[in-house]
C-alpha cells in the first residue's frame, strides 16, 4: 500500500463530497441542488476509483463506480422531470417558495 | 521536483498567459474607432435578436432525457467486454462462453430496446410539428385560375 | 449451513418481477383496462409461489451477489403480500382519465425487485442498484398525481432527500471498501472482527460504517432523519403512501438487519449505542409529534416513524431471537397500515364535495384526509368501522391483534441484550400512541356525523376482511407465524 497516495485521493474525494454536501444544504434552487448531489456522487466514484488500486485483480471498485454513473443518469432525468412538473404549476423551482406542503 | 501534473500546470500557466499577452498586444497597437456596424456580434451578418438566455422548447428536454438514459446504460458493456474477451475463459469452455456472453449481452440490449420501443409507440419521441394555419380569403376568383397561373409561371425543373 | 453456487436463472422472482412489469407496460396499450388489475395481481401472485419453491435450502447467486435463505424468503413475502394488497386496493385507478395504471403496475413490479435485491444482498453493490430501483420508483409513484401540486412537490422533495441519502450511503461504502478491500459483507465482517482484535486504527471502516448507517435510516424516516416523511407521506396519493409506509420500510429494516448482523456483529459494542439514540429519538419524535396532528394521513405519516423506532429496538437488541421479530412486526405493520389506509381512501373518495365551503382544491384534498371525515363511519359501514378499528388496535400494540406479538418480540429482543432503559421509553411511548389511535377509533364510533353508506366494491371487500381476520388470527396465535423461521 502507498499510504500517501491514498491519502491525497481521499482528501480531494472528501473536498469534492463536503463541497457538494455544502451545495445542498444551503442552495434553494431545486437544480442547484441536483448539482450539488452529482458532485457527492462524483467524489464517490473518485474514492471507489482510487481504492480499486488495491484490488487490481477485480476491479470491483471501478465497476461499483460504472453502476454509480447510470444510476446517476436514471436518477437525473426523473429529477428534472419532476422539475419541470413542478415548474409547470407554480412557475418557480425554488425551494423555500414551495411551501404547500407546510403545516 | 516537478511531477508530471507540474509540467502540465506550467503549460497552462504559459497558455494563458501567450493569450492575454498577444490581446494586450493588439489593443496597443490597433486604432480604436468603433461604429454600431463593427459593434453588432456579427459584423455584416445576421442581425441577432432577442435574449441569448431564451428558454427551449421543453420538447428538447425529453428527446434528451431519453438519450442521456439509453447512452448511459452501454457504459454497462464495458465491464462486459472485459469478461467477454478473457482468453482462459474461452479456452475452458471451449468457446462456448463467447455465445453465453453475447447471449447475456442480447438480452441486457433487447431490454433496453423494449424500453425504447414502449417510448416510441407511447409517441414521447414525435416531434410536435407546428400545424399552420392556412389563411382563408373570401374572394370571387376561383381557385383553378390561381392554379393555371402557378402552372404557366412554373420555374423550369431541372433534369 | 451449506452455501451451493449456482450461477443463472435461479432468482427466479427477481426474473419474474421484471419480465411481467415489462409485459405489463405493453398490456397498457389495449384499449381496455380492465384487464391490467387481474393480470398484475396474478404476476404477484406466480412470484410469491416462486419465492417459496427453495423452501428450507440456502442460496448464493451469481458469484456473492444475493443470498436467498428462509428469511430472506419470509421478507420477500411479507413485501410481495403487501404488494398485492396494496394493488388490490387499486381498482378506482381504471377509472380515473388522467392516470396511466400500466405505468404504475410496471413500476410497483420493478421497485419490487429493488425490494428484493435489498433484502438478500450479499454484496454491496446489490444493495445500493436494490435501494436506487425501489427509491426511484417511489420518486415517480410519489408525483404520480400530476395534476396535484402537493404531488409534485412532495415527489420533488423526496427525490431531493432521498438522493442526498444515497449520496451519504455511498460515500459510506466508498470508505468501507477503502479499509476492508471488498464489497462482499463477509468480507467486511471478517474484517471487522480481526481488526477489533488486532488493535490499531480502524477510522476509515468506522466512518464507512457510520455514513452506510446514516443512508439507510434516512431510507426508513429513523430521527433525526425523517423531517422529509410527513410531506412526503402526506403529499403522494394515498395509495402509494400505503406501499411507501409498509414495503420501502420492510425491505430498508431487512436491508439493515443483515447489514448490521453479518458485517457490523464484530464491532456491535461501537454501534450500538448511536443506534440506541437513534432509537429513542425517533420513539419521542414520531409518538408525540403524532399527537398534534389534525390530518389523520399525516398522523399515518408520524405513527410510521414511530413504528420505525420499535424496528430500531430489534436492531439494537441484535441477536438470533431479533430476525423473526422483525420479520413478524413487518408483517404486522404492513397489513394494519395497508388496512387503515384502505378504509382512508374509501372514505376520503366518498365525502360529500364541500368546495364551496373550503374553496379551492387544495384545502378541499386536506380536510377530506381529517380525522373528522370518520365522525360517524361505523354507524353506517360497521365493516369498515370494524377493520379500521382492528387496524388500528394492531397499531397501537393491543393484546390479541398481530401488533402486540410484534412489539413483545421485538422487546423482548431486546431485554435479552439488557437494553432495559430502552424498553421503558418504548413502552411510555406506546402509552402516547394508544391515545392517537383511538382518536379515530371514538370518531367512528362515538362521535355524530352524516356518513352515507359507502359502496365497497366486492374485491376490495374481501381484501380489507383478509387483512383483518389476517391480523387477529396472528395475534391469537403468533405461534404460526413463528414456527416458519
Amino acid at each position: 500500500m502507498n499510504p500517501s497516495l491514498s491519502y491525497s485521493l481521499l482528501f480531494v474525494a472528501a473536498a469534492l463530497f463536503s463541497i457538494g454536501l455544502a451545495v445542498v444544504i444551503t442552495k434553494r434552487h431545486a437544480v442547484v441542488v441536483l448539482m450539488g448531489i452529482e458532485l457527492m456522487l462524483n467524489a464517490v466514484n473518485l474514492n471507489l476509483v482510487a481504492f480499486s488500486q488495491y484490488d487490481p485483480s477485480r476491479l470491483q471498485g471501478q465497476v461499483f463506480s460504472l453502476f454509480v454513473m447510470i444510476v446517476a443518469a436514471a436518477e437525473a432525468a426523473v429529477a428534472l422531470a419532476l422539475i419541470i412538473q413542478v415548474y409547470r404549476h407554480v412557475k418557480t423551482v425554488v425551494l423555500d417558495e414551495l411551501t404547500d406542503l407546510k403545516q | 521536483m516537478l511531477s508530471q501534473f507540474g509540467i502540465m500546470f506550467l503549460f497552462i500557466l504559459t497558455a494563458f498567459a501567450f493569450i492575454g499577452g498577444i490581446l494586450l498586444f493588439g489593443k496597443l497597437l490597433r486604432p480604436d474607432r468603433p461604429t454600431e456596424e463593427k459593434l453588432t456580434t456579427y459584423e455584416s451578418g445576421e442581425e441577432p435578436v432577442g435574449n441569448a438566455g431564451v428558454q427551449f422548447n421543453p420538447r428538447f428536454y425529453v428527446v434528451a432525457l431519453v438519450f442521456v438514459l439509453f447512452d448511459v446504460e452501454l457504459v454497462l458493456l464495458f465491464p462486459w467486454a472485459t469478461v467477454f474477451g478473457q482468453p482462459t475463459l474461452i479456452a475452458e469452455t471451449g468457446g462456448l462462453w463467447g455465445w453465453f456472453a453475447l447471449t447475456e449481452a442480447v438480452v441486457f440490449v433487447v431490454i433496453l430496446a423494449l424500453g425504447l420501443a414502449y417510448a416510441w409507440a407511447k409517441g414521447y419521441l414525435d416531434w410536435e410539428k407546428p400545424q399552420p394555419q392556412l389563411p382563408t380569403v373570401a374572394t370571387k376568383v376561383p381557385t383553378t385560375l390561381y392554379e393555371q397561373v402557378n402552372e404557366r409561371y412554373k420555374r423550369p425543373t431541372t433534369p | 449451513m451449506t452455501f451451493q453456487t449456482y450461477d443463472c436463472l435461479q432468482m427466479l422472482p427477481i426474473i419474474l418481477l421484471s419480465l411481467s412489469g415489462i409485459a405489463l407496460l405493453f398490456l397498457g396499450f389495449q384499449k381496455s383496462r380492465a384487464l391490467l388489475l387481474p393480470a398484475t395481481l396474478l404476476f404477484l401472485v406466480i412470484a410469491f409461489v416462486a419465492n417459496f419453491l427453495d423452501w428450507g435450502k440456502t442460496y448464493m447467486y451469481f458469484r456473492d451477489m444475493l443470498l436467498v435463505n428462509n428469511l430472506a424468503m419470509i421478507f420477500t413475502g411479507v413485501v410481495l403480500l403487501s404488494t398485492f394488497m396494496v394493488v388490490s386496493l387499486s381498482g378506482s385507478l381504471a377509472d380515473d382519465e388522467d392516470a396511466q395504471p400500466a405505468e404504475y403496475y410496471a413500476i410497483l413490479l420493478f421497485s419490487l425487485v429493488g425490494a428484493i435485491m435489498m433484502i438478500g444482498f450479499e454484496n454491496l453493490i446489490m444493495l445500493f442498484v436494490g435501494v436506487e430501483i425501489l427509491s426511484v420508483a417511489m420518486y415517480i409513484l410519489t408525483g404520480s398525481d400530476k395534476r396535484n401540486l402537493r404531488s409534485n412537490e412532495a415527489a420533488l422533495k423526496y427525490f431531493l432527500m432521498g438522493a442526498f441519502a444515497t449520496g451519504i450511503l455511498l460515500f459510506g461504502i466508498a470508505l468501507l471498501y477503502g479499509a476492508t478491500g471488498s464489497f462482499v459483507l463477509s468480507g467486511i465482517g471478517n474484517y471487522a472482527h480481526s481488526a477489533t482484535n488486532a488493535g490499531g486504527s480502524m477510522l476509515l471502516f468506522y466512518v464507512g460504517m457510520f455514513m452506510l448507517l446514516i443512508g439507510m435510516l434516512f431510507k426508513v424516516s429513523a430521527a433525526p432523519f425523517h423531517f422529509w416523511t410527513p410531506d412526503v407521506y402526506d403529499g403522494a396519493p394515498s395509495l402509494f403512501t400505503a406501499y411507501m409506509s409498509t414495503v420501502v420500510k420492510t425491505a430498508g429494516f431487512a436491508a439493515l438487519l443483515r447489514i448490521l448482523s453479518v458485517s457490523f456483529s464484530g464491532v456491535y459494542d461501537f454501534w450500538w449505542v448511536a443506534m440506541a439514540v437513534v432509537t429513542v429519538l425517533t420513539l419521542l419524535i414520531g409518538n408525540i409529534t403524532a399527537v398534534y396532528q389534525a390530518s389523520f394521513k399525516r398522523m399515518m405519516a408520524y405513527s410510521s416513524i414511530s413504528h420505525a423506532g420499535y424496528l430500531l429496538i430489534g436492531l439494537v437488541g441484535l441477536s438470533q431471537a431479533s430476525k423473526p421479530a422483525i420479520a413478524f412486526y413487518s408483517l404486522a405493520y404492513s397489513l394494519s397500515t395497508i388496512a387503515a389506509f384502505g378504509v382512508l381512501m374509501l372514505v376520503a373518495r366518498n365525502r360529500p364535495l364541500n368546495a364551496a365551503v373550503f374553496g379551492d382544491q387544495t384545502t378541499l384534498a386536506r380536510t377530506d384526509e381529517h380525522y373528522d371525515a370518520f365522525n360517524g363511519l361505523a354507524r353506517k359501514n360497521p365493516l369498515l368501522g370494524f377493520v379500521m378499528a382492528v387496524s388500528m388496535l394492531s397499531l397501537a400494540g393491543i393484546p390479541l391483534t398481530a401488533g402486540f406479538w410484534g412489539k413483545f418480540m421485538v422487546f423482548s429482543a431486546a431485554a435479552d441484550r439488557g437494553a432495559v432503559w430502552l424498553l421503558v421509553v418504548a413502552v411510555l411511548m406506546s402509552a402516547v400512541g394508544i391515545y392517537y389511535y383511538f382518536r379515530v377509533v371514538i370518531a367512528m364510533y362515538f362521535r355524530e356525523g352524516q356518513t352515507d353508506t359507502i359502496r365497497v366494491a366486492p374485491f376490495y371487500r374481501i381484501v380489507l376482511i383478509a387483512a383483518t381476520v389476517l391480523t387477529l388470527a396472528l395475534g391469537l396465535l403468533p405461534n404460526l407465524f413463528q414456527g416458519l423461521i
